[in-house]
């Protein structure tokens, strides 16, 4: 005989081992497909910039100049008016991107739709291919967590489990585009999960590596950049990565308050919306004319930045201002990217400016290659939100230890700095500024996205609002409550009552001397967070819910409320911490 | 009638019958290699076909292509595309190939991107740096970037008049990865770098015009480093005190075809001679004799050994993952396009700034 206890521990486990196999294939399944389709996503971008004669190669190769001067000037402009009609067909007008993936997360609510994840993919590949100046990887994490999400409604699994799906194809996207498994699984936990938890671990990190095998043996991704062996001279260079980490940091906040600038100043331009992104391309196809350097993602900008003596310094500093005022506008306008290349660009601009001027001032330092790295992990790092794994990117990609370092130096502060001065990262700025407010943790966002709307319940006592003490008295003693509403003839919400109040009060008079003095009701869009914020100053068994015209809708019993409030913590607690 | 059957097999009965057996003219380059075409495939191919072969000195460039044309030529491939793309050459047809000796058909045993409309790729080689060992006895150059580093390297140079290898190497010792070369070439910037690393080194070098030139500048002791064709130096190492030392780090790998121009007085005989230089046997014959690799993957399996000097050739063919660990696959799609201005930069550039010295 077996004893029960020992049965029952065997039957445990194989269900966890039955629902871990079932998390693994969803996430070597959702690795696999988000890395091929990262893969397409960035080889078409590749196509469409060799066609529309957007990159230098394909310029280069163009032997009739006027072609070149006509494509400058249409294929943004007629880029931009497709991804305006594009994002005719998404509810919001533009598209999702990041932020999208990060609320859903962060507020358990699972679930990207696929057809804007569809129209925005599509979007992005028409605004990156035509040279508009956005990044590739924004889009690409959106398009793996859309991914995933497909991937757990398909596998019908449980909202936490939907959450793991969509770290998966972004940690899966993250690692075929940059080569690099670790940084794609710490960018998956620091950016959208926020939390560390060994159940979406496993997963995750089967999704990254997926993505890694996908990358190496069907479609191999160049590698961002390649960076021959260099190493930090000084010592007392490490004092100068900080210092470049906190004025990358001021570069990181001046990029990310342009892009907002130009949102808000696009909004006031009196156009058709679907308008905007074709009038911003024209205005940077003309200005591509004279600087071809702002077109596009900038990837031959990126590698001249490592090169001492490509640029002079006033260059440095003029093709700087022009891509970050190029990709504000190209993304405050509407056209739809991420804003993770063009600081990458930025980052290694400004980190090349700062090594000259040291090497200017100070005398023989490391290679301008260090400074450029530091410079652009240090911005990039605020802007995205993930200090972590920008370094280990950094690692992965050049397996430079001494670089490493020097990039974690100069991110050290760049990060702290740019929080202080716009938040945890430009997508978490774009939600506040959306009404979800991450910054008082993961907790306050749960609640501020629930309403106490499912826990209205009609148990209460409601009574003409003339009614006598007596008749009140009866009425609460029947239906065993000590609380009732006060409502007029046409059933608006006049007052509370209590029990207590109204014992031994003249029978004859009006309920409605004795109501509650400090009374307050709420509405069904009232989020939990604000319901508990009210609830720390009353007293009593329930809340009055009333709607239009103050009307009375029913009650929140102040128990529901702690309940449900109990339960979401429990919820995220077990998502967090919990190991199956 | 050995001859007789030998044209049926090839094909040229009509042409056989018609008249007496033609002259076929082939420009290619002289030296080294010509001597080994002339062995391995201009002797035999007269011993079985009556036709004789004779060579027309040719240095590339399309000029070759103006009035009277030679029958065939050995054209690198950045020139077959552009002149298949101006409508120079006769198109082929590639079914007419032998197949491999395995029996595999030409258009799976040629590599990819070796038959093109216009041409017939037969061989891979590479522009690489040698230097004279006698003049570093103690350190010696290991890298590209050794070839503009005057200081520990002090000597004069040899390069080809020409943008080709040249500016790919300058880019390279920035430090700048063999994938973005071409990238960064596209752009003014790009070649700016480009031309004045050259520039540094500009008052230091003898510029060469024929694939012999830098083999014979580095045994005189001219020119202590020089750019060459990896054959080329190949053969002068068979004379076991020659001083030359290949440095296949960065090395510039394309293909060499058979191309038929138009207007050429031949072309049947031509055909039938591109036929029979382009089976699996007289490609590893090539390679075996010159260290050029073969552009059939059936012809690689008979590489084997030098037949005078009776040594392993693989380590010496440029695609041998040893020696092509950083090579530099020339992008001959860009330079098609690009060659004409390039070009026109780079003899500004020589013209307008510097004493060439040659």
């Amino acid at each position: 005989m077996i004893p029960e206890t020992i049965r029952s521990s065997v039957r445990l486990t194989a269900h966890s081992i039955l629902g871990l196999a079932k998390v693994a294939c969803l996430g070597a399944l959702v690795g696999v497909v988000a890395a091929l389709l990262a893969n397409i996503f960035v080889a078409g971008i590749g196509w469409l910039n060799d066609v529309l004669l957007m990159s230098p190669r394909s310029r280069m190769m163009e032997t009739d100049p006027l072609w070149i001067v006509i494509a400058t000037l249409v294929v943004p402009t007629l880029g931009g008016l497709i991804v305006g009609l594009l994002h005719k067909g998404i509810f919001e007008g533009r598209a999702h991107g990041p932020a999208e993936v990060i609320a859903a997360v962060q507020t358990r609510r699972g679930r990207l739709p696929a057809w804007p994840a569809l129209l925005s993919g599509l979007s992005s590949l028409v605004s990156l291919g035509s040279g508009a100046s956005v990044g590739q990887y924004g889009p690409l994490v959106h398009l793996g967590g859309s991914v995933g999400s497909f991937g757990a409604r398909l596998f019908r699994t449980d909202i936490t489990v939907d959450n793991i799906a969509i770290a998966c194809g972004v940690a899966a996207a993250i690692s075929t585009v940059f080569n690099a498994p670790i940084a794609g699984i710490l960018f998956a936990h620091e950016l959208i999960l926020r939390h560390f938890s060994l159940r979406a671990f496993a997963p995750v990190a089967i999704a990254s590596i997926a993505g890694y095998v996908v990358a190496n043996a069907i479609l191999p991704q160049q590698p961002l950049f390649q960076i021959n062996p260099t190493t930090v001279l000084y010592l007392w260079e490490y004092g100068l990565f900080l210092i470049l980490g906190v004025c990358s940091a001021l570069i990181a906040v001046a990029y990310m308050h342009s892009i907002f600038t130009v949102s808000r100043m696009a909004r006031r331009i009196p156009l058709p919306s679907a308008l905007k992104p074709a009038v911003a391309g024209a205005v940077l196809g003309l200005t591509a004319l004279w600087v071809p350097e702002i077109l596009g993602i900038g990837s031959e900008t990126l590698r001249f930045a490592f090169i001492d003596g490509a640029y002079g310094h006033w260059e440095l500093l003029l093709v700087l201002v022009l891509k970050l005022l190029a990709t504000a506008w190209c993304l405050g306008m509407g056209f739809s990217g991420g804003v993770f290349s063009p600081s990458l660009v930025i980052g290694s601009l400004f980190g090349a400016l700062f090594g000259t001027l040291v090497g200017t001032w100070v005398g023989a330092t490391s290679e301008l290659v260090v400074y450029a790295v530091c410079g652009m992990v240090a911005v990039t790092a605020p802007v995205i939100g993930a200090p972590l794994t920008a370094v280990i990117i950094i690692f992965e990609l050049t397996g430079n230890y001494a670089l490493t370092i020097a990039a974690l130096a100069s991110v050290a502060l760049a990060s702290l700095v740019a929080s202080l001065l716009v938040g945890r990262s430009f997508f978490d700025r774009q939600l506040q500024q959306r009404g979800l407010d991450l910054s008082g943790g993961r907790s306050k966002a749960l609640l501020v996205s629930r309403t106490i709307d499912s826990l209205i319940n009609n148990r209460h006592v409601a009574l003409e609002r003339n009614v006598s003490v007596a008749r009140a008295c009866t009425a609460m003693g029947e239906a065993m409550v000590a609380e009732a509403y006060l409502v007029d003839d046409q059933g608006r919400y006049q007052g509370k009552v209590t029990l207590q109040a109204l014992i031994e009060k003249p029978a004859e008079q009006p309920a409605q001397t004795f109501k509650v003095v400090n009374d307050f009701v709420i509405d069904a869009h009232t989020s939990l967070w604000e319901a508990m914020q009210m609830l720390k100053h009353f007293v009593g068994e329930s809340v009055p819910v009333v709607g239009r015209n103050h009307q009375l809708e029913g009650i929140v019993f102040e128990s529901d409320l702690i309940r449900a409030y109990l339960e979401i913590m429990a919820e995220m607690r077990r998502e967090e911490y919990a190991s199956d | 009638m050995p001859a007789i059957k030998s044209l049926l097999i090839l094909g040229l009965v009509p042409l056989a019958l018609a008249e007496t057996p033609p002259t076929l003219t082939i420009a290619t380059w002289g030296g080294a290699y010509e001597s080994v075409q002339r062995v391995v495939l201009f002797d035999p191919f007269t011993e079985q076909t009556g036709i004789t072969i004779e060579t027309e000195a040719y240095n590339g460039g399309l000029a070759v292509l103006d009035d009277s044309p030679p029958d065939l030529i050995d054209m690198s491939m950045v020139e077959t595309l552009a002149a298949c793309e101006t409508g120079r050459l006769q198109l082929l047809d590639h079914s007419t190939l032998a197949e491999g000796t395995d029996g595999t058909p030409a258009r799976q045993d040629f590599a990819s991107g070796t038959l093109q409309p216009c041409s017939v790729a037969h061989s891979v080689y590479a522009t690489v740096i040698a230097y004279d060992s006698r003049a570093f006895p103690g350190q010696r150059p290991s890298g590209v970037a050794d070839l503009f580093n005057l200081e520990d390297f002090p000597g004069l140079r040899a390069l080809q008049d020409s943008p080709y290898a040249n500016l790919e190497w300058a880019l390279m010792s920035y430090d700048v990865p063999r994938k973005d070369l071409y990238d960064l070439l596209s752009t003014q910037r790009g070649l700016r770098l480009a031309f004045d690393r050259l520039e540094n080194l500009a008052d230091q070098v003898f510029w060469w015009q024929a694939g012999q030139t830098p083999v014979e500048w580095l045994e005189s002791g001219k020119v202590v480093m020089a750019s060459g064709f990896n054959g080329r130096f190949f053969s002068a190492r068979l004379d076991t005190n020659s001083p030359i030392e290949i440095l296949w780090d960065g090395q510039v790998q394309e293909h060499q075809t058979w191309v038929i121009p138009q207007g050429a007085n031949h072309a049947d005989a031509a055909r039938a001679f591109i036929r029979f230089a382009t089976t699996t046997g007289r490609m590893a014959a090539i390679a075996n004799h010159i260290a050029y690799g073969p552009t059939r993957n059936s012809a690689h399996a008979l590489i084997s050994r030098h037949p005078e000097a009776d040594f392993d050739m693989r380590p010496h063919i440029p695609t041998h993952p040893y020696n092509a660990s950083t090579a530099i696959s020339k992008d001959v799609l860009w330079y098609a396009r690009t060659y004409q201005r390039i070009l026109q930069q780079f003899e500004k550039w020589r013209n307008g700034e510097l004493n060439d010295g040659s």
